[in-house]
């Protein structure tokens, strides 16, 4: 008697456990996939927020920062019609500022290399002007030509601006205006416009009376 | 009757606005004076330079190039001496060479009072012509350093200037081609 009692409650103890076992296995895994669902949920919210926010230009992030919230946003992979639509529209969006970007920083480098080139130029025909004797001078001209695509390069010298044209000095090369600068012992010109080929050297100079 | 006096006023309308595109501007016109002035000047710098017995032979030579790309192609200037009544013109570049060549162990020369005596007037065929008169002080030494001969000559430049136009890097310049004429003597004194 004593014995079936035991392996009666031995029998009930197994049952209870497996089922306890087994409801509290359930809860755990609907509570994991409830926060599953949650944050996934909350995910997109928040990629549909940050992305919007993007598109409307509604953020003070960086182009770099934007950049690397559109990575996070992927890497989350939501496989959310909405948010793929979202990101497709922004990556185009942040596309198309990158390269404005580049080109602006492309721009500056080109304008500080140009700025640079003026302020050398300028400073060889003081330079010039200003050479204590002709050798002196002709391997500052020598040394000014390596700039130009050749010794014949226009040079243009503006004497008067008007409204819609200029009036111009009769056309001169660079050779000669260099030498004239020499000459004359005076640099009375400054730089109006540079046009370089694509090797970078000057192809046209365009110069105005100071 | 109607149609002559329209047919007037349409041909005094022309007339007038061509009239105009001809007048300079004062400020356009002030840049050409000076344009021409400084070409002047400019041939001041190079005489001292084909002058001075410092000059290399070979900058002599390139600089009389430049001075007589300076000058319309039969210009001549004249040549006083104190020693003669004889005003001798010779053409541009037999001028500078003889310059070059000068018998003394060094040259000065110094122009000064470069201005005009005529203004730029604007000619019929577009052509602004004017003079400019400049003094010119020659003083020649000898090799011990001395003095040996020094005058002070009025000298009369016709000036020509002409708008012109080119083509460069695809577009149209238009320019002001400044040209000196005959450089001729006024006077000559021992000042």
């Amino acid at each position: 008697m004593k014995n079936r009692i035991t392996t009666v409650i031995m029998v009930l103890l197994a049952v209870f456990v497996t089922l306890g076992g087994t409801t509290s296995c359930k809860s755990k895994k609907q509570l994991a996939k409830e926060a599953a669902e949650a944050e996934y949920k909350s995910r997109v919210e928040q990629a549909v927020k940050d992305l919007n926010a993007i598109l409307d230009d509604e953020t003070l992030w960086t182009l770099e920062e934007k950049e690397a919230r559109v990575q996070t946003i992927k890497d989350w992979n939501l496989q959310n019609a909405e948010v793929d639509d979202l990101l497709f529209q922004v990556e185009k969006k942040l596309a198309r500022e990158r390269a404005q970007k580049e080109e602006e920083e492309r721009n500056k480098i080109q304008q500080q290399e140009q700025e640079a080139i003026n302020v050398t130029l300028e400073k060889n025909f003081n330079n010039i002007a200003r050479a204590g004797s002709t050798s002196q001078a002709n391997r500052l001209i020598n040394e000014t030509l390596g700039m130009f695509e050749s010794a014949n390069v226009p040079v243009l010298i503006i004497i008067k601006q008007n409204a819609d044209f200029n009036d111009y000095d009769k056309p001169t090369t660079i050779e000669n205006y260099l030498n004239y600068v020499k000459d004359q012992k005076k640099a009375s010109e400054k730089i109006f416009d540079i046009k370089y080929n694509a090797n970078g050297k000057i192809n046209e100079l365009e110069l105005i009376k100071k | 009757m109607k149609k002559i006096i329209a047919t007037l006023a349409v041909v005094l309308c022309f007339v007038g606005t061509a009239m105009a595109q001809d007048e300079l501007s004062f400020e356009r016109k002030q840049a050409i004076d000076s344009l021409a002035l400084e070409k002047v000047r400019d041939l001041s710098k190079y005489i001292k330079i084909v002058g001075s017995k410092e000059t290399p032979f070979s900058e002599a030579n390139r600089v009389i190039d430049r001075a007589e790309e300076l000058f319309m192609s039969d210009a001549e200037i004249g040549v006083s001496s104190l020693s003669s009544n004889t005003i001798t013109y010779y053409r541009v570049r037999k001028y500078l060479e003889h310059l070059m060549r000068l018998n003394y162990d060094r040259v000065e020369i110094e122009w000064y009072n470069i201005e005009y005596v005529s203004d730029l007037q604007r000619q019929p065929d577009g052509t602004y012509v004017g003079v400019i008169t400049i003094f010119q002080t020659f003083r020649g030494y000898d090799a011990e350093g001395n003095l040996v001969y020094k005058d002070t000559t009025k000298k009369d430049i016709t000036v020509y200037v002409k708008r012109k136009e080119t083509q460069i890097g695809g577009r149209t310049i238009g320019f002001w081609d400044v040209l000196l004429g005959d450089m001729r003597v006024k006077e000559t004194t021992n000042r």
